[in-house]
């Protein structure tokens, strides 16, 4: 582990989540420590209502907290374009602008504003999502899968440190989910991006991250594993199954009704 | 849907063939007197002759002149203030307050008191003007920001935008189609309230609008002139609204796919 010397790119310290909402509300997030290094891919599975959604609110600034959230061993206290979100709902581009705008528009407030960069960066990362030539159609006409790369390249586009992302195929239908996720793969790899990634699909976590972390009702960390599976994983890889097993017991575990835990 | 609004147009036109057939038999069968009842006939002279004889052209103009004035002092005015509701909470509830209690009153009651302040002229039409599209155009504005989904907002706070930014960068154009019918109510009272106040007042200094011609006319007992300037107001209302409204509307929210 050469990194084990190197500080992490993002640490989490003693976090606590309470929205302070009734007389006897309980801590989302219950005293939490998390790290992630430059270049991890971490998937969060969880059952629901674990404060899965609320972590990576508040590692983007949308929430307060006590604890600490350190980008590089500064404070997280407000939204900033180091930490991308991509969101779950198809409907996170801004309706009034073309694709090439909703991409283009982050950077130029952002003080990139001559016009041929602008297209090159547009164009550049239109490609890698595979969404060429697309890039003067509105949101409205797109579907739901190319709205998500839309909003993967816009993320991008910004080169943040840290990308998150909260159940973006969620919505999806399966066959497009399945591409998106290899695509997803991809562009990692060749963007060296830092992605920290939810879902409640075991499979999903194993198939994207190399670090699987599975949190409790409670709002703590249950189980913090490598996953050393050689990519491209695919439930045939060897070890899959152990860790399929181990993270569905986990999740029935937690799931206390006993209701259907998606594989 | 092509064929959906030119069978809507149909339906229009043939409306109104009936209505003026209607309005030709009323008078041929001589239910009212002809004076209070003019012709189908007398009322497309007289609306001839007003543009002809009569200088219709610079009333429209004059009372076109006052409300693209009074317009966007006011469009202005609501979006300036729409906007600092957002950016501060206590300015919020204060200026949602002074809304709620300006809304209610009729602009016409108070001109007493603008011609008091402002005297008989182009100002207290504009002050009238101005307090007749503020408030609507401003509740509306405020009530499309508050119903803008959160996805928007913290997609903007994502990216930087912070403040008035934010405000114009997201707010204005995902409540576009609010600030759009906020517009459009504020236009017809606007548009309302100064024909009234233009026939309270009669002429001023700088001249007379519409609302003074249809005064006259009436003083002149020539109800065809009173009907031929109400078609004016009408012609102006639909252009108005086809031809700038619909025009906009087509051009933002329908092309975003942010109506139906």
């Amino acid at each position: 582990m050469t990194e084990a010397n190197k500080a992490p790119l993002l640490e989490v310290k003693d976090l606590v989540k309470n929205y302070h909402d009734g007389p006897n509300a309980r801590n989302i997030l219950d005293h939490l420590d998390l790290s992630v290094n430059e270049g991890d891919f971490l998937t969060i599975l969880g059952p629901s209502g674990c404060g899965k959604t609320t972590l990576i609110r508040c590692i983007a600034g949308f929430e307060d907290y006590e604890g600490e959230i350190l980008v590089e061993g500064k404070a997280v206290s407000q939204p900033g374009i180091d930490r991308m979100m991509i969101f779950q709902t198809f409907e996170q581009l801004f309706p009034w602008k073309t694709v090439k705008k909703n991409i283009q528009y982050p950077l130029k407030i952002n003080g990139i504003t001559d016009k041929e960069e602008l297209d090159r960066i547009a164009e550049k990362h239109l490609e890698l999502v595979g969404l060429a030539g697309k890039g003067d159609l509105y949101p409205h006409q797109l579907s739901g899968g190319m709205k998500q790369r839309v909003a993967i390249a816009k993320g991008l586009a910004l080169n943040p440190k840290i990308i998150l992302m909260d159940e973006p195929f969620a919505a999806l239908d399966a066959m497009t989910r399945n591409k998106l996720q290899a695509e997803l793969i991809k562009i990692k790899e060749k963007e060296n991006a830092t992605v920290i990634f939810i879902t409640h699909n075991i499979q999903e976590a194993l198939v994207l991250g190399n670090r699987v972390i599975l949190m409790s009702k409670n709002g703590e960390i249950k189980v913090n594993m490598e996953n050393k599976i050689p990519k491209p994983v695919t439930p045939a890889s060897e070890g899959y199954g152990e860790m399929w097993k181990l993270l569905n017991e986990a999740l029935w575990e937690e799931d206390s009704e006993g209701g259907a835990v998606s594989e | 849907m092509k064929s959906e609004t030119r069978s809507e147009i149909r339906d229009q036109i043939i409306f109104i063939i009936c209505f003026i057939i209607a309005w030709y038999v009323v008078y041929k069968m001589r239910v009212f007197s002809p004076t209070a009842f003019p012709s189908v006939g007398s009322i497309g002279e007289s609306f001839v002759t007003a543009f002809t004889t009569n200088d219709m052209l610079s009333y429209t103009g004059h009372s076109l002149l006052l409300i693209a004035k009074g317009l966007a002092i006011g469009i202005g005015l609501a979006f300036i203030f729409s906007s600092l509701a957002v950016i501060s909470k206590h300015f919020h509830a204060i200026y949602n307050l002074i809304v709620s209690i300006c809304d209610l009153l009729p602009g016409v009651a108070l001109l007493p008191l603008a011609i008091c302040w402002f005297g008989i002229g182009e100002i207290t039409i504009i002050f009238i003007v101005v307090h007749s599209i503020i408030w609507p155009m401003s509740r509306s504005i405020m009530d499309g920001f508050s119903s803008i989904p959160r996805m928007y907002i913290e997609s903007g706070m994502n990216i930087g935008l912070r403040g008035l930014k934010l405000v114009t960068g997201v707010y204005l154009p995902a409540a576009f189609s609010s600030v759009l019918s906020g517009m459009r109510v504020g236009w017809a009272r606007a548009w309302r309230g100064l024909i009234s106040v233009e026939m309270i007042f009669g002429t001023t200094s700088s001249g007379a609008g519409i609302g003074w011609y249809i005064m006259m006319r009436r003083n002149f007992m020539d109800m065809s002139g009173v009907f031929a300037a109400l078609i004016v107001i009408i012609i102006i209302g639909v252009l108005v609204e086809y031809g700038i409204f619909r025009t906009v509307e087509n051009r933002t929210v329908r092309k975003w796919g942010m109506v139906q």
